[in-house]
């Protein structure tokens, strides 16, 4: 509570980032493999709810990108091909 | 002759990722003797190559050193497992199953390394937010960004609680990861994230009322 903290541009994107509609981290733990797994067999795109939630919290955007990574080879993809679409569908 | 020819397979080969077929799994798994302890060797199995995936990817990771991450990966590894096996009634058929376990190991691993990468670190939990100078393409970029990055900070100031602006500061300006914070402050992930979305809500409001918001979001930085 003593320091000062800084806004770079990055920070204040990060801060007003608009994450609705809500998606609490434990919905998106029990929808990211089925919503990967969609994403990179199809051109169906994600879900508004995952999407959102995958932009503002970047804990479970790592991991929805590793496990991306991890399946692509299912998909005839390679793994930066596979996190690659998942963030252009998330708009990070 | 090719049709007279019969492939044998052994009731426990590998196939499919070098493991069972999906749709061997779940029986596999909820079998009982030696089917069952040949089902749980071989998720384990699959639960490393998941840590072990995870692990690597982070750049965290790389300061912990090679035995500390093959603890991680063995300890992600061995909470993984016992986390599938307790919810296998969970498991829908949405996804592969193999693609829906791996999810228990990356976030396993995943929130070990965080944690073990920040353990020696203090966090300072401030509550009030600084404008520094940044990399502008431009005086007439420098200047829309500093005005937008000056309200931004008389939002968190003025629309965020303490608590609020203390955990938002945290994880999006300090980048203080998550699941750190969520230790150290002995609460959770999903109870942070509601915390910081709550924040960004009330932020965007206040940016919205004084005209720096667009609908898709605030103009100067996503024009």
């Amino acid at each position: 509570m003593t320091g000062h903290v800084s806004l770079s541009r990055e920070a204040v994107a990060r801060l007003t980032a608009n994450t609705e509609p809500w998606l609490s981290c434990d919905d998106c733990f029990d929808q990211v493999d089925a919503a990967v797994e969609a994403l990179l067999g199809s051109t169906v795109p994600l879900a508004e709810g995952f999407r959102a939630h995958l932009l503002g919290c970047a804990a479970c955007h790592e991991e929805a990108q590793s496990l991306a990574a991890l399946v692509a080879e299912h998909h005839d993809l390679t793994a930066a091909d596979a996190v690659a679409r998942l963030d252009a569908a998330v708009g990070a | 002759m090719d049709s007279l020819m019969v492939e044998y397979r052994h009731p426990i080969d590998s196939r499919d990722d070098g493991l069972f077929l999906d749709a061997e799994w779940i029986p596999r798994l909820s079998a009982t003797g030696r089917a069952h302890e040949v089902a749980v060797r071989r998720l384990h199995e699959l639960m490393l190559r998941a840590a072990r995936h995870q692990v690597a990817r982070m750049p965290d990771a790389a300061g912990l050193g090679a035995a500390r991450r093959d603890e991680i990966v063995h300890s992600a590894a061995d909470a993984a497992t016992v986390s599938v096996l307790s919810r296998l009634s969970a498991f829908e058929g949405r996804s592969r199953f193999t693609t829906w376990a791996y999810k228990f190991a990356i976030l396993h691993a995943g929130v070990e390394v965080r944690r073990a990468a920040w353990r020696d670190r203090e966090i300072d939990l401030s509550d009030v937010p600084e404008q520094r100078d940044s990399d502008m393409s431009s005086p007439e970029t420098y200047a829309e960004v500093r005005e937008l990055a000056e309200a931004v900070r008389e939002g968190i100031a003025e629309a965020l609680t303490a608590h609020q602006r203390r955990v938002t500061i945290a994880l999006l300006v300090d980048e203080v990861p998550i699941d750190v914070l969520a230790e150290r402050l002995n609460t959770s992930r999903g109870a942070l994230y509601k915390t910081l979305h709550d924040s960004r809500q009330r932020l965007r409001a206040f940016l919205s009322e004084r005209g720096f918001m667009s609908a898709r979001g605030p103009k100067e930085v996503n024009p």
